[in-house]
């Protein structure tokens, strides 16, 4: 018998309703619809989406802006509910999207990083006997007691990577997030990557740079408006999206 | 790295329950709301050279300046049987826990937006967390009141430990009135701006500086009453300082129009989370 998979998302929808108009008070609200210009529209951010990721596997997602790509990871880390369709998780996840933003530069590196934890749903109690060997990885050790405000956004990163990356996650989510930092920050946060992945996580990773995609994923999908426009092999859907100009 | 065995599994099938889904998670998420909260103090008291003094001095300040314009129309009276300036005090601190309490927690979900839109988190954690930081702010601001008790002869009766009545009733109205404002918020940038105005407004309407006598018997009167926050008020005087004993409908309201409001703000939320997130 398999075990689950950790990732399966079937025939996933996600259609808001946009205003054109962008209405964005009471006001002007009332001042339309008595006009009768409220333009309301669906928007299918995503359509009929289907795919699983099995254990140790890199799933990468490629597609031009606007193809669904942020948004399916929003639906992966459930902070987003698909309009239609199941999307199923199974285990931790640790979602690495946009570095640092969780963390609040009046506070210093220790009081985030037990904050930061405990927002990623880990026990507070643990993220304290955490901090040495986080602060450690992320190279911030002789200001864990520092307002972070006085960081620069490498050593941010560098700390927030350290904060998600600091328990074997079953899905590990992450955007774009390698291409930000210095080289050795990119190649230390590469080795962790990998260290995940053979401990057993399953990995999406979104990015634009396909020799990078090309290097790590094992399996892609590419999105085109919401739609699955091909899913196989990293090969054979990194090269078709890359001849597709 | 270490090793977390966890069998948690997300489904978006499974559906929210509504009220019972957020009061669960108000339960399990409590760890995270003490965390909220301390970290709230502690960004505010980091950020002023006065620290923790700076919350006591503030509402201190305004009740100065209103003590000093006020204590000879209201102070000299004879309808008072408390001194003026611990009359004022008690309510203007409850006054203030209403207004900053549902201001905070109705702005909370849009000011969490950074974590919101890619950690999961229930959004209503937040609101609570905010009113949780309000109370404690509140709770913070009681010393110089007892203060003034002391020094005016007032004394403080044993009614004070009831106190915790109209705290918790308070939590419970300005979260419920945060989330309903964080529900319309998300389409309405000025639902907020609306919000401060209204709460400023609902405060003038109570007896904070003013006496209720000079409205006896009007109309008026009864509008004042009708705000929930009047019997928080007159129950708040009643039991931290010994002010008059407020008739029993005072108790009702207060508890009747918290639970309502608590409830309200939960199942109205509940049934617009989806687009709540949406359009963070």
């Amino acid at each position: 018998m398999t075990a689950p998979s950790p990732i399966e998302v079937h025939d996933v929808s996600l259609r808001y309703r946009l205003d054109r108009a962008n209405v964005g008070t009471i006001k002007e609200a009332a001042v339309r619809t008595l006009r009768r210009q409220r333009t309301v529209e669906s928007i299918h951010a995503l359509d009929g989406v289907s795919f699983s990721v099995e254990r140790g596997e890199i799933f990468g997602v490629v597609g031009p802006n606007g193809a669904g790509k942020s948004t399916l990871m929003k639906i992966i880390a459930r902070v987003l509910p698909p309009t239609s369709g199941r999307v199923v998780v199974r285990g931790q996840v640790a979602p690495m999207i946009e570095l640092g933003s969780g963390m609040n530069p009046e506070l210093t590196a220790r009081e985030n990083i037990i904050i930061y934890g405990a927002l990623l749903g880990r026990d507070p109690r643990h993220m304290r006997d955490r901090v040495e060997a986080i602060v450690e990885w992320a190279g911030v050790e002789e200001f864990v007691d520092v307002p972070t405000r006085s960081f620069s956004s490498g050593m941010m990163a560098r700390l927030a990577f350290g904060v998600a990356t600091d328990i074997q996650p079953e899905v590990l989510v992450v955007d774009e997030v390698l291409s930000v930092g210095d080289k050795a920050f990119r190649a230390k946060s590469q080795a962790r990557m990998f260290e995940l992945i053979n401990g057993g996580s399953a990995v999406v990773v979104v990015s634009h740079s396909i020799p990078l995609l090309q290097e790590v994923s094992t399996r892609a999908m590419w999105l085109d408006r919401g739609r699955i426009k091909m899913l196989g092999t990293a090969g054979e859907v990194l090269d078709g999206y890359q001849a597709s100009g | 790295m270490t090793a977390v065995q966890s069998t948690v599994v997300y489904d978006s099938d499974l559906r929210r329950r509504p009220l019972i889904t957020e009061f669960q998670n108000f339960w399990r998420y409590r760890g995270l709301i003490r965390l909220l909260v301390i970290r709230d103090l502690t960004v505010r008291y980091k950020r002023s050279v006065l620290g923790v003094w700076w919350t006591i001095l503030n509402p201190m300040l305004t009740i100065a300046v209103l003590w000093i314009v006020f204590s000879n129309f209201f102070g000299r009276g004879g309808v008072l049987g408390e001194p003026y300036v611990v009359y004022l005090t008690a309510g203007i601190l409850m006054a203030t826990y209403f207004s900053q309490g549902v201001i905070a927690a109705g702005s909370a979900i849009v000011n969490s937006r950074n974590i919101l839109i890619k950690i999961y988190i229930p959004p209503e954690i937040f609101s609570l967390s905010a009113g949780v930081a309000a109370a404690t702010h509140f709770v913070l601001s009681l010393l110089p009141l007892f203060i003034l008790q002391l020094a005016t002869g007032q004394g403080i009766p044993w009614t004070v430990v009831l106190v915790p009545i109209p705290l918790v009733f308070m939590l419970m109205l300005v979260t419920g009135l945060g989330l309903l404002i964080a529900s319309a918020a998300v389409y309405f940038r000025d639902v907020l701006d609306i919000s401060r105005v209204v709460t400023q407004l609902l405060n003038y309407l109570i007896p904070t500086f003013w006496t209720i006598d000079f409205i006896e018997g009007t109309k008026a009167e009864i509008i004042v009453q009708a705000n929930p926050v009047y019997s928080f008020l007159v129950v708040f005087r009643w039991w931290v300082y010994g002010g008059p004993t407020p008739p029993a409908w005072t108790l009702l309201m207060m508890a009747g129009a918290s639970v309502a409001a608590l409830v309200l703000g939960v199942y109205v939320f509940s049934r617009n989370w989806r687009r709540v997130v949406v359009r963070l």
